[in-house]
């Protein structure tokens, strides 16, 4: 493989690394919770942002770029303070928007602070350097390591991965605990969860924050590889991607989704810049949104389970809580209809 | 000071506009049960098809019915087509929230395929500037407040004086029920979409004459305004979407102009959160509102 061609898969392996850790978190407030964060790409962008800040140093004073706090510290502690700034942030996101309210008024909510963020960022320039966005995010470990680009660009693909088990076990974890459960009765019926002493807000902000603490993980891992950011590498139409990327793998389901992370952001976005079409600026652009939208509406339309379905957990009744039968024989079939009524509906 | 007068004018210009989107959107809540987040982009594609007749040579007031009738028929093409399909299916609230977003996300992407990613400006004489007592307004902008006052007199007749607003007051508090009374809930909600449709084409064409420039993004971020007011009156109450939109309107030209116009927005999502925290059922609701976003009755 040419340097050049090995440059671009490794490029790509680690874009798909992250988008798997950025649909992981989604799904678990989306596809586990029921929290529909459509503002989940402000939370990515918060880690990257805070990862930044933290490994570039002071702004200079007559440099080009203006940011507050500025510091390099040393390389874990950055990706560790975004996760900690992304949970804490998401809390009081939460604390706003998942109090009291109808779950779409919800999303909206948190629509609407997805796209108020991104005018702040854009406008507040002393803040983060406004619509030019910070640039010349030093790589970690790079001057430690001492490898040539291409061989760091292996190695992230490495550090990617280890990122990606790291967040998959976590998540993994989430899910198949009895926490994990009951987030899913609330996202199935909040009323009948609540009944049975679920603390629908308390669940819903559980899967917010550690959701949110994953997508600031994936943005610290992104922004270093990226190099820069700025808000236009977070509008909101970002959290559709993954959203649809939800969709068509099956929401629920971290191994549907993580396909789905492939499908999508990987080949789908990837794949297409290879065409090469001289029509005006921007108009290959909206095709592809157009086309990520229609698919979301596709995909909710004909397979609103996903191409990899969650698959529904039945919990087995010990046979002595059964009412005595009559006919022991048939115990079995009555067991069987029971453990029906446990699974899932959907 | 005399700049804060002159945003009070602005601002009661801004809160008319925000007055005639936020009607319509809020009766779609109440008719619906759902929240149409098409709704910014309806308004936008309205106003390019006025920006084309106006380019055309047509006076921009002549193109005001023009953007009406798109926004009520595609309003009511994508209730038909879209909405209400995934509605009989019993698509759970969050669900058409995804809905409304991923369709409005293909019709701003198909407003850029067409028309790129350029700023517009409609061509109209804004008149002589007049002095009203103390506010400084544009004989445009006047035209501007007689229309919203003249729409929203019309949909407060219309729902509380009409067979029709009755109808669509029954469906909207319980369809069942309005079915079950002999109302045929499924023509009423047509008409609702429609009408509130043409609310939202008028308001795109009033709300680009308001801020001169638009390109193919300005009705989505218009959405953050327009929620922030229906919810600041009450979900589903056309009267307090008028409310929440005077305050919205005046709050954010009031910012705009004593801070920075860049904050106008960020005004309205304080606004939002405020009310959230303090009130979410709404500055209108009644008492028995307690929960949140809790769909009033129209018009009561």
């Amino acid at each position: 493989m040419s340097s050049a061609m090995q440059f671009y898969v490794s490029v790509i392996l680690i874009y798909l690394g992250i988008d798997l850790i950025a649909c992981w978190g989604l799904n678990l407030q989306y596809g586990v919770a029921g929290v529909v964060n459509l503002a989940f790409i402000a939370f990515q962008a918060v880690g990257a942002y805070t990862a930044a800040i933290l490994s570039m140093g002071p702004a200079q004073p007559q440099g080009y770029q203006t940011y507050f706090i500025g510091a390099s510290l040393p390389f874990p502690v950055p990706i560790i303070c975004a996760v900690l700034v992304g949970g804490v942030l998401s809390g009081l996101v939460g604390l706003v928007a998942l109090r009291r309210l109808r779950s779409d008024l919800q999303a909206i909510v948190l629509l609407v602070f997805s796209l108020v963020a991104t005018d702040i960022a854009t406008n507040q320039v002393g803040f983060l350097n406004g619509s030019a966005g910070l640039s010349q995010i030093p790589l970690p470990l790079e001057s430690l390591l001492n490898l040539t680009p291409l061989d760091y660009q292996w190695f992230y693909v490495g550090f990617t991965a280890v990122a990606c088990l790291l967040a998959f076990w976590v998540v993994r974890r989430l899910t198949g605990s009895p926490l994990g459960r009951a987030m899913r009765s609330v996202r199935d019926n909040e009323y009948a969860a609540a009944a049975l002493g679920r603390n629908v807000f308390a669940m819903r902000m559980r899967a917010l924050i550690v959701g949110g603490m994953i997508a600031a993980f994936s943005g610290a891992l992104l922004v270093p590889i990226v190099g820069a950011w700025a808000p236009s590498s977070w509008l909101y139409g970002e959290t559709l991607v993954l959203f649809a990327a939800l969709l068509l793998g099956g929401r629920g389901n971290n191994l549907g989704v993580a396909l789905g992370a492939v499908l999508v952001p990987g080949l789908f976005l990837e794949g297409t810049s290879f065409i090469h079409y001289t029509a005006r600026p921007g108009f290959i652009d909206a095709v592809q949104w157009i086309v990520i939208g229609l698919l979301m509406l596709l995909v909710l339309w004909f397979r609103p389970q996903g191409l990899l379905p969650e698959r529904p957990r039945r919990v087995d009744l010990a046979p002595s809580l059964l009412p005595p039968s009559r006919w022991p024989w048939l115990a079995r079939n009555r067991l069987a209809e029971r453990s029906e009524l446990a699974g899932r509906p959907e | 000071m005399q700049l804060f007068l002159e945003s009070i004018g602005f601002g009661i210009v801004t809160a008319s506009v925000l007055a005639i989107a936020g009607v319509g959107f809020t009766i779609q809540v109440g008719i619906a049960n759902m929240f149409n987040l098409t709704y910014g982009t309806v308004m936008i594609i309205a106003a390019f098809v006025a920006y084309g007749c106006n380019a055309a040579g047509v006076s921009i007031w002549v193109c005001l019915p023009v953007a009406a009738v798109t926004g009520g028929v595609l309003t009511a093409l994508l209730h038909r087509g879209v909405f209400r399909p995934f509605l009989r299916r019993g698509t759970s609230p969050f669900a058409m929230v995804i809905v409304t977003v991923a369709t409005g996300f293909v019709l701003q992407y198909t407003l850029q395929a067409i028309w790129g990613s350029n700023y517009y400006t409609y061509r109209f004489s804004r008149g002589t500037t007049h002095h009203l007592g103390p506010l400084l307004l544009t004989t445009a902008q006047l035209w501007i407040i007689a229309l919203a006052v003249l729409l929203l007199l019309a949909m407060h007749l219309l729902l509380s004086q009409t067979k029709l607003g009755k109808a669509m007051r029954a469906t909207a508090a319980d369809p069942d029920l309005a079915r079950a009374c002999g109302i045929q809930t499924d023509r009423i909600a047509a008409v609702a979409w429609t009408l509130t449709g043409a609310l939202c084409g008028l308001g795109g064409v009033a709300l680009v004459m308001s801020t001169a420039t638009f390109d193919f993004t300005t009705g989505a971020s218009f959405m953050i305004v327009v929620v922030a007011a229906a919810v600041l009156g009450g979900v589903g109450r056309p009267s307090g979407a008028m409310v929440g939109a005077l305050i919205v309107g005046l709050g954010s030209e009031i910012v705009a102009a004593v801070l920075s116009p860049d904050y106008k927005d960020v005004v309205a999502f304080g606004l939002l959160i405020v009310t959230l925290l303090v009130r979410p059922q709404g500055l209108l609701a009644g008492r028995g509102a307690a929960t949140a976003g809790q769909v009033e009755v129209l018009g009561s």
